[in-house]
């Protein structure tokens, strides 16, 4: 205790401690609250089953073939005619053409060698335009 | 102070108040045992480089429902860590699908990796029933378009 001239003072010398833990709990609800968990993002596919094989008319196929080089070859169904593209433009060549043939399936036969992020590209472009059947196949 | 009966007053020295000097040292500990004991990925992150795609989705699945494969632009695939031989993918997946229907995988793979890889992995999944497949990738903003 401070004497000063023999008189007590009424304020305590000690560091007032209580409040110490409601700082702790305030710490520890907020980041409770706001960590948040890196969720696990991605584009999801389902695989076909092993042995399962559909036959598709070669009308509704729609072929993408994936290049070593990142060039995108377009074949239609039987017609032999290519058609050479960026990896971006086939989501506006899937719009288009699923508009005129609802049953359409993408093909995406990708080269062995061809790096990955091509493939991803591809499926990207038409996951975007809204396609959901797709078939991943390595071109042979 | 506690008032005796029949006029004898006698000071208390227990205190009054209910210690709380303790209480700090109590939510340190829950702090620090939840930090100690949050578990935040089964797998350590591979040096990969990612793939990206306006496309990408949320996966809303529990993490262990989810399982990653690396697979590294030379073709190697680390599963939990371990380097895996393509060939030995589906003997390993098939018991951990079975245990857990609801497993599905986040192939997490270099974006230069030759195609082939993929494939063989994809074959290795179908060999072992697994047919959900994610193949993780980054949220590609429209600002940061790369240019193919």
């Amino acid at each position: 205790m401070a004497v000063l001239g023999g008189k007590k003072s009424k304020v305590s010398d000690e560091i007032p401690s209580s409040s110490m833990a409601d700082i702790a709990f305030l710490l520890l609800i907020f980041f409770l609250v706001t960590t948040t968990f890196p969720k696990d993002k991605g584009l999801a596919i389902v695989l076909p089953e092993q042995g399962e094989t559909q036959e598709v008319s070669q009308r509704n196929i729609l072929h993408i073939l994936i290049n070593p080089t990142g060039a995108v070859t377009i074949r239609r169904g039987e017609s032999q005619q290519e058609q050479t593209v960026r990896p971006d433009d086939v989501e506006a060549i899937w719009r288009q053409d699923v508009a005129q043939n609802e049953n359409l399936i993408a093909a995406v036969k990708t080269h062995p060698d061809a790096p990955y992020r091509f493939m991803i590209d591809v499926l990207d472009a038409l996951q975007s335009a809204g396609s959901e059947r797709i078939s991943l196949q390595i071109l042979e | 102070m506690v008032k005796g009966g029949g006029g004898l007053e006698r000071k208390s020295k227990a205190s009054q108040e209910i210690p709380s000097s303790s209480m700090a040292d109590i939510a340190f500990l829950l702090l620090i045992f939840f930090m100690v004991s949050t578990v935040f990925q089964k797998d350590r992150n591979r040096p990969i480089e990612w793939t990206q795609a306006a496309a990408t989705e949320k996966m809303d699945q529990k993490q262990k429902n989810i399982q990653n494969i690396w697979v590294e632009s030379n073709g190697d695939v680390y599963i939990n860590d371990l380097p895996i031989p393509m060939e030995e993918v589906s003997d390993l997946i098939r018991p951990m699908y079975a245990s857990n229907r609801e497993l599905l995988v986040s192939i997490r793979s270099d974006r230069a990796a030759p195609y082939l890889y993929i494939d063989a992995v994809q074959q290795e999944l179908v060999a072992a029933g697994l047919l959900r497949v994610v193949f993780a990738t980054e949220l590609e903003q429209d600002m940061t378009r790369e240019r193919r």
